[in-house]
Formats: C-alpha cells, structure tokens, sequence
C-alpha cells in the first residue's frame, strides 16, 4: 500500500482515499462541516485546511487525495489562521443561540468553534436573518443557524433521489430551503438533521425535549423492515427520545428511513399492553401471570393447536418457543407471520432505490433458517397462540381460544382472549438475521414496562409451573 | 503609435460592415488559416505551432494556450468541446466586445482551428448575457459562415464537422470562472467546481473541455498565417508572443480598447500616449492595472512595462489588460467600496471566506465611510481580506481580497482620514 | 392536460436548440431567456412549465433563475433601465445620472415607475468599460451617456408610448 506522512506519522492509504479519511486512521481528526463520506465532495465549508508540501496555498483535506510520499501538515500555525478564519466567518451571522438550541451538545458547529475558533468577536455588524418555512412534520427549520453546507441538498439529491432541498439566490443571500414553503416529500427525511452540522435542521419529533448530553445511547438494529439497519437507541430514565442511524457501509451506510427511525414510539405508547389481562365477557381484566400461563399450559397440551410466530421476533425467542412447543405436546404446529404478501424471504425485495424492504419485520430469514413454514390465509385452529414483537401484522384467527403473547397495544387485544404481555426490540438482547443473510445483535436500551416479561422467562414458567413460584 | 508598429484586430475595430463575412474574405486572407489546417496540418501539428506562438491566455490568467490544449486526451471516447468564453466579466473589460463586433469571423475561424486541433465537434462559445446584440451578430456571422461550409459537415472537403452554438449566461460574474462556467452551460447554477478534475479531464458534460478566451481563439488564425515564431516574436518580451488588447478606461482623455505588441510599452505610455494623458488635466493618483481585481498602484508605480511578468515582479497583475486610470480627486475609499460591494454581490456564495467574507468587507467600508469605525476597523479590514485571499474554491475570493489588500496598504492615509472624521470627502 | 402558458413559438425555438446539447438540462438557460422575452419577466407558472417540458424538478428551475441577475422573477416596466454604476462608469459619473434617473423617473433604483413605464436598475459591470457610463435599455446598450442624453432619451421613450 502506499503511504504519505501526517503530522510526522507514516500512514498507509487506499488510492483514492481522501486526507480526511486517511488522517482519521491515523487518530488525527481533521474539522469539516461540507464534507461527509457519504456524500459527494464539494470542498465548501473551507475548514479542513491542511498544508500539503510543495503547495503554496492551504489545501482542503476532503478535496485532497492521498499521494505516495505527500507530507502533510494538519496544525501548523497556517493551517490553524486559516480554520480560525472560517470558524469566525460561519459565526459571523449564526445566531448563537446554543442554550436553546437542540443541536448544542451535538452541534460540529460548536465542537469545531471551541476547537479552532477564537474566543473573541470581531464582529459587530448586524446578523443576517431569514424568514423560515415549515417543512412538514419531520423537520424543524431554522435558517439563521444554517452554515450554507449544503449538506442536506446532496443528501436529497444523491440518497434520497429527490431535489427538494434548494439553494435559492446566491452569495450572502443564499437560502437553502424548499421552494414556496413545500414539506419535504422523502420518506427519509429525518437524515437531514443528522447530516446538518448546526442546529438549522432539528427532528420535531425530539424538538425541546432532551439535551442531547443527557442522552444515553445504545448501538442496536433497526426491526422495521428485513434491511437491518444498523441504529443507536438514544434514551434517558426508560424513556426513548429518539433513534438515529448508525454507520454499516455493507447494509445502510449511513440512513434510516423516517418509518424505522419513529418506530420506537409503540414501545412507550400509553395503550400498550404491560400488565397480564384476560378477557371477562366485554370487559378487560388485569390477571395474575400464574392463572394466564397456567391456562396456556392447559389449552397448549389439547388437540389442535398452533403456534403463531411472529418475524418481528429474535432468533433465540423462536428457537425458544419451538423448543417449549416440543415439550408440550407434539402436535402442536407452528407457523410464522409478519408481511402479508412476503411471507417467505423468496417474496422479499427492495421496496424502494434506498433502504427500505417489502418485508416489514426483521428476521423473516431467522424465522425460516429455523425451518419455520409461513402461515398462509388466516389462523384456524381450536387454539391459537400468537408470539409478537410488535410489528408482525396480525393475521385473521379463527378460533376457539386465542392467546397474544408479546408486544400488543389496547386495539390489538380484541383478538384474544388473554394477553401476556412481553418485551419489544428495545427490552430485549437477541439476533436477527438480514435479507442478505447477516446475523445481527439487537442490544437491550431499556428496562421492561409494567410487568412484561421476556418470551422465555414466560415459557420457562409454564413448563416449570409450580404456582407459587409464579409472582410478579 | 510609433511603439505599436503592427496590430492585429484594432484596425477593423471602427466600422459595423467589417464583421462580414465578405470583408473578412476580402480585407483580412478569412479562411485561408482554417483552410491550410484543415487541408495540410496535423491537429498535433497545430497545437505545436501555437506552443511556438508564446501565447498567453488573454482571460485573466494567463495560462499557456497551447500547453492548455495538449492536456486534452488523444484517445479519449468521449466528444471533446473547445468552449470560448465570452463571458467578459472582469470590470474594466471590453476587448472581447469589440472581436464579436467587428471580427467574430476571427473568432469562428479561431474556433473551427482550435476544434481541429482538439478534436472538437461542437463547439460553444458562452457569452454574457447582457451582449444581447453581440450575441445576434455572432450568430448571424455564424449562419454566414455555414453558409458558405465553412461550418458543418466535411469542411474544406477534409471530412472534419463543426457546429457551434453561442449559449448566453444570464448575469453572474463568476460565470467568466471557467467552471463556473461550464456548470451555466449545463444549466446549472454557475457555481465553480473542486479542481480537480480539472476541464481538461472532466469539463462540459463531464467530457474533455478546454475553455479559452475569445481574444485567445481569435489570435489562432492569426498564428496559423503568420506562423508561430513570427507571432511569437512579435510580443517585446519572453513568454509572451502576439499583440494585447487593452481595455483603457476612466480618467483618461481618450478611453478606448487599444492594441500593443506585448510588452512593448509601459503603463504610463499606454496612459500618455495612448489615452492621452488624465482627463481635464488632472494629475494622476492610481491606476488598477488589469481588472478590478489587481492590486492597485500608485502614480509612481506605472514606469513597469505593461506584461505578465513585470507586473508581478511589482505585485500586481496584467489579468484580462483592463487599466483603468484614477485621478487626483476621486475618493478611494468610496471606489474601493464599490469594487467590494461587486464582488460581495457576484460572489456565488458557495464557500465559507468569500460568501461571508466578501461581505463583512464591504460592511465595514461602510463603517469606515459613515465615520463609524474605529481605527483597528482598517487592520480587521485587512486581516478579514487575508482571510479570504488563497482560501476560497476559485479565484473570486482572491479577486475581492487584493483591491482591499493594496488599497490599503498603498492609500492607508485616506482611509485613516475617514476614520479620524478628516477626510476631505466625507 | 394543463393549459400551456407558453406559445407554440417557445417550443419551437427549444426544439431547435434541443440537438445542440448532449444534455436536455442545457436548455434551462435558453428556455429562462427565450420565456422572459415573451412574457417580460418568469412567473412561478412559468418556471413550472419549463421544468416540466425539460423534465427537471421545479425547484431545481427556481435555483437556477434565481441565480442569474438576468432573470426577473418579479413584473418590470416596460422600459428597463439598468445603469452601470461599476468602478469604470462610477468614475466617470454613474453615480450623478443615478441620481438623476431617480429624479427624472420619480423612482428609486429597483423601482418601477407606477404606470409600469420604467424600471430603474443597478447594474454590475457591462463589460463596455471604454464607453462609460453605460445603460442597458432592455437589450439595447447606451454609451457615453451623460444627463443630458439620459434626459433626450426618458423623454423619447415617454413620446413613443
């Protein structure tokens, strides 16, 4: 491999490879705002000066390949006059309105100021300001913050395959909006605050709710859809406040589609069934876990029974269930649900030119690489039990006694008879299994809500009942 | 014009019927340039006998024409385009005007050698948009030449096609940047691109492009005629061969776009001799020596021969030859304003220095001229300048940042003035 | 189908135009130009049609006209004056005449007169440095003007009305 120096190291590189990215491996951070890997170059911000040997002017780093033998300079007293410079020509019209900014904590604006701003103003003319559209109920804009990177006009463009970011007028008048006050069209949309470097393009989902700082962040998987997109949960006191992409350049690079990003919010919906309940007539009653279980180990051993698992669910929660099903009674079938329409992988394909599958669940490769054949039609059976994620959509059941056990929300429970309530993507450790076949681990964020238990705690208890060990 | 013993174009510059195609035939051997390239040269052979030439690109820059063209790939798949720009844009600057006015047919042979010589089927000549009329008589002059076969198929019989197509801009400065340039073409927003690729690899439509000016393209057929060496000698100084056309203009008696083999006069000739002298008598105090852009001088500073390399030697630049001639009375600052506030106002607004920083210049001119500044304004001033200038992602920021630079530097008592509330013209 | 603002004559000229670029997106300026010279200025409706015959995203119009200073994207008078008041012309009394086309049309620069006779502009440099000042008079240049021929020729204009 070739190599070039930086900052005295000796750094090997790709051919190709631009100086941002090289020096990164070599533990050097060199500031951007315009540049982003996953988007075209454009060299706009003017922050990632670096001094390159034998050229007379400071040099982009993003703009900059990686050359055999290139001597490069990342803090020389030029280099750090020059970002000084851009740091305080991007400020001199932002608002610095950090404290109530929901970007600050998380701001490249305000982490490269402290970095390689100065600490004084040089500037007293007035600040540039601008009347701000509303741009649907994805995004929050506020123009006066934006640094012109032009970020979020690429990402419509090269990702999301829609021009409706703009650049409107030209030089100190340059507004980046959509045009006439159009919301936002893509389905992705929620990307254009995380790619913006200040806070002008902010979620209103998470708006004013949480300082960033305060957040904690677990890495895990997106259960949208079988894609599998890599993503943070980002939550503090069991609360989640929002889900952002994490990088996987072999599976979503570095998107979420809005559909994943905001599936979270079942997961804390008020109606969401967290307590054991049965049905009493037309009425709803909170059960004891002893009485549910016990009841499902009885009707479990009869005559016709069927299994209903869920793809929403984790390779180990399904081999768990096939596994008690086998203790209870042989007869008793077994059969997987999800996406009408895409009931085996086979039937699974991209649903649209960027992420987005037509499978809606996680692991319907999981479901079948345990052998698991798909439910076809509606769920007839004398009784039926149903294992849910919270995703898999539920089929039509067509029987005597009918049993949710998972993730289900007050106007699902109308279905059964009883309901055990469960723990969903966020409550749990597990793997599922992409459509392209790579197996990923979902990590636990949060504790389990009211009295949910996890799948195999539940089937543990009922093969193992003894009642008065039964609590909780 | 004892010092200007022979010129190239000025003197068709004065009547509206020299731009036919039949005085061109007639008074000026039209054609005939084309014709031998075309009948008997080698494109490779062309490009050699306008490296012999010494000609410099008369944009602004002043880039080696004929190395330009031999950067472009010979085995290249794709079309190649020869694109003249005619952007004209450069305050100061209007020599390229009068070439569409009273010679385009100079141009058009220029553009059918140089699309030999690269091996360019269309070629586009992008004009401002403002030159409504000198974009109607350069197609007219087009059609004329068409139809006649000069242009369009198997030209001169030697199987070679051209067609050109004039393309107007639409009214931005930084559309004379040559990629900017290119993206106007496309359609785009005429925003410079990262270089590189540069045009030579990756130019109109992502194909091999070289951009030229049109004063450079319309030099070609005369080096075709005279030969390379003989262009190449009638420049008075090394690297530089032919004649320049300079745009005088201001406080002179006789504003004008005159012509003088290269390096063959000083500023203060061209200024006395040429322009006859500051208007009303008045005494000289500054000239800006080729464009807005250049770094100004002083009265004294004009005894440089008026080229590429002496002009740098005293820290400024020739760019597109635009002198404009400043008199005793006139307030620099306010002038230096009005140079700020254009370039604030064209600056595209892409990169950081030059979209905030073109205007927090002009800004604090105005402070400066309102009497609201204070002294260490002018050193911000200047330090904001260095802040843009060999920072931004073309040139434009370098463009708004050596007017402040030597401005300044030059006529800091004036500035101080205003400062101090002294200044004879607040 | 929707009604086309656009004249038969429009779609001509881009078809003409159309051969002579490898790319349909080439023709955005052309299209901007040749719809201004019918209709005067560029309507949203307008900018609308053209994206839809170049097959382009409207807003992807919009950022392209609203770049180029050429392109007026609100009504101007008949008569546009847009006097140069770069550093050539500012040196020979562009800023006077500015102030006496203010005067003379009872406008401010930017304005258009309220019978929509006159629009009185700022303009960047012409590129007809040796003639200045200099105006443009929609597309036609005047040079070496001074008051008095500014005055001959509002009031020449005003008479031919």
């Amino acid at each position: 491999m070739p190599k070039c120096t930086i900052d005295g190291k000796e750094v090997e590189f790709k051919p190709g490879e631009n100086l941002v990215s090289v020096a990164k491996r070599a533990g050097i951070e060199i500031p951007v705002f315009c540049y982003h890997p996953g988007l075209s170059v454009v060299a706009q911000c003017r922050m990632c000066y670096v001094e390159v040997e034998k050229m007379p002017k400071l040099q982009t780093a993003c703009s900059t390949q990686a050359a055999e033998g290139m001597v490069v300079k990342t803090q020389s007293e030029a280099v750090k006059k020059g970002r000084a410079g851009t740091m305080e020509f991007l400020l001199l019209n932002h608002p610095l309105d950090c404290p109530i900014c929901d970007k600050s904590g998380e701001c490249d604006l305000q982490d490269n100021s402290f970095g390689h701003g100065s600490e004084f103003m040089r500037h007293s003319e007035e600040r540039r300001t601008y009347v701000d559209v509303d741009m649907g109920p994805v995004i929050q804009k506020n123009m006066n913050r934006c640094i012109h990177c032009t970020r979020c006009i690429r990402f419509g463009d090269e990702v999301a395959g829609i021009h409706e970011m703009v650049a409107i007028k030209r030089g100190n008048n340059i507004d980046i909006t959509t045009i006439d006050g159009k919301q936002l069209k893509t389905e992705y949309a929620g990307n254009y605050s995380d790619i913006c470097p200040t806070g002008s393009l902010t979620l209103k989902d998470f708006r004013f709710k949480k300082r960033a700082w305060m957040l904690k962040k677990t890495p895990t998987v997106c259960e949208g859809c079988s894609k599998g997109c890599n993503m943070e949960v980002q939550h503090e006191g069991n609360v989640v406040y929002r889900c952002v992409p994490r990088e996987n350049l072999e599976i979503n690079k570095y998107w979420m589609c809005d559909e994943g990003r905001f599936n979270y919010q079942y997961v804390q919906d008020p109606s969401r069934i967290v307590d054991p309940m049965k049905k009493a007539g037309d009425s709803w009653l909170v059960a004891r876990w002893e009485e549910l279980l016990s009841g499902l180990r009885t009707d479990a051993a009869g005559a016709s029974v069927l299994f209903l698992v869920g793809t929403d669910l984790t390779n180990e929660e399904m081999k768990a269930i096939q596994d008690a099903a086998r203790a209870l009674s042989p007869k008793i079938q077994i059969q997987s649900f999800g996406t009408p329409g895409v009931e085996t992988s086979g039937q699974d394909g991209p649903r649209d030119q960027i992420l987005k599958m037509k499978s809606k669940t996680a692991n319907l490769k999981g479901a079948e690489s345990l052998g698991i054949s798909p439910l076809l039609g509606s769920a007839k059976s004398d009784v039926v039990v149903v294992f849910r994620g919270g995703r898999a959509e539920l089929p039509r059941i067509e029987a005597k006694k009918a049993y949710g056990v998972g993730v289900f929300l007050e106007k699902e429970r109308n279905f059964f008879h009883a309901i055990l309530p469960g723990l969903s993507f966020l409550e749990k450790d597990g793997t599922v299994i992409n459509h392209q076949g790579v197996p990923q681990g979902m990590k636990r964020a949060l504790l389990p809500r009211g009295r949910c238990k996890s799948t195999g705690e539940m089937l543990m208890l009922m093969l193992n009942q003894r009642n008065n060990e039964v609590t909780a | 014009m004892s010092a200007n013993p022979q010129t190239l174009f000025v003197q068709h510059f004065w009547k509206d019927s020299n731009r036919t195609l039949d005085y061109y035939l007639k008074e000026m051997n039209g054609y005939e340039a084309a014709r031998k390239v075309l009948g008997s040269m080698a494109p490779d052979q062309v490009v050699e006998e306008v490296k012999k030439a010494n000609i410099r690109g008369r944009g602004g820059a002043g880039f080696p024409m004929g190395m330009k063209w031999s950067f472009i790939p010979k085995n290249s798949e794709k079309p190649k385009y020869l694109v003249c720009n005619a952007d004209e844009s450069e305050p100061g600057t209007c020599k390229d005007r009068q070439i569409i006015r009273y010679t385009p047919h100079l141009l058009i042979e220029g553009l059918l050698i140089g699309s030999f010589a690269i091996g360019c089927k269309h070629a586009y000549v992008y004009i401002r948009g403002e030159y409504v009329r000198e974009a109607q008589l350069l197609e007219e002059a087009i059609e004329e030449a068409r139809a006649k076969g000069y242009l369009g198929k198997d030209i001169f019989g030697s199987g070679f096609d051209l067609e050109i197509t004039v393309h107007r801009g639409a009214g931005a400065y930084i559309c004379g940047e040559e990629t900017g340039l290119l993206n106007s073409l496309e359609g785009k927003r005429g925003e410079p691109r990262v270089k590189p690729p540069f045009p030579a690899v990756s130019g109109a439509f992502s194909c091999p492009t070289a951009v030229n000016n049109v004063e450079s393209i319309a030099n070609v057929p005369h080096i075709i005629r005279l030969g390379g060496e003989v262009f190449a000698k009638l420049g008075r100084i090394d690297k530089s061969g032919g004649t320049r056309l300079i745009s005088l203009s201001g406080h002179v008696n006789r504003p004008g776009v005159y012509e003088v083999a290269a390096g063959s006069m000083t500023l203060r000739q061209i200024i006395d001799d040429l322009g006859g002298g500051v208007w009303k008598g008045k005494k000289l105090k500054a000239v800006i020596p080729g464009g807005s852009s250049s770094p100004v001088l002083t009265a004294d500073e004009i005894d440089a021969v008026y080229d590429v390399e002496p002009l740098m030697k005293i820290g400024t630049m020739m760019g597109s030859a635009a002198i404009m001639v400043i008199d005793e009375d006139t307030d620099l600052v306010k002038l230096l304003l009005r140079i700020t506030k254009f370039y604030a106002h064209e600056s595209c607004g892409q990169c950081t220095p030059c979209r905030e920083g073109c205007h927090w210049m002009e800004s604090l001119l105005h402070k400066v001229i309102h009497g609201e500044a204070k002294p260490a304004d002018i050193d911000l001033l200047v330090d904001v300048a260095g802040n843009i200038g060999g920072k931004t992602l073309c040139a434009l920021g370098d463009a708004a940042a050596m007017p402040v630079q030597s401005f300044v530097k030059k006529f800091r008592s004036e500035f101080d003035a205003y400062v101090k509330g002294q200044s004879r013209h607040a | 189908m929707k009604e086309r603002l656009l004249s038969e004559k429009f779609y001509e000229a881009m078809r003409q135009k159309e051969p002579r670029y490898p790319d349909r997106k080439a023709l955005i300026l052309p299209s901007l130009h040749q719809a201004q010279a019918e209709f005067g200025w560029l309507p949203k409706e307008i900018l609308a049609e053209i994206a839809e015959y170049i097959g382009v995203h409207e807003a992807q119009i919009r950022e392209v006209a609203s770049f180029y200073t050429m392109y007026n994207l609100k009504p101007v008078g008949k008569m546009h004056l847009k006097l140069c008041t770069n550093v050539a012309c500012c040196l020979r009394g562009a800023n006077e005449l500015m102030e006496f086309a203010e005067k003379k049309l009872g406008v401010k620069c930017g304005e258009t007169t309220p019978d929509g006779a006159f629009t009185l502009s700022e303009e960047e440099c012409l590129g007809a440095c040796t003639t200045a000042p200099v105006m443009m008079a929609n597309d036609d240049y005047i040079e070496n003007l001074d008051i008095n021929s500014m005055n001959d020729f509002i009031e020449k204009v005003k008479h031919e009305r």
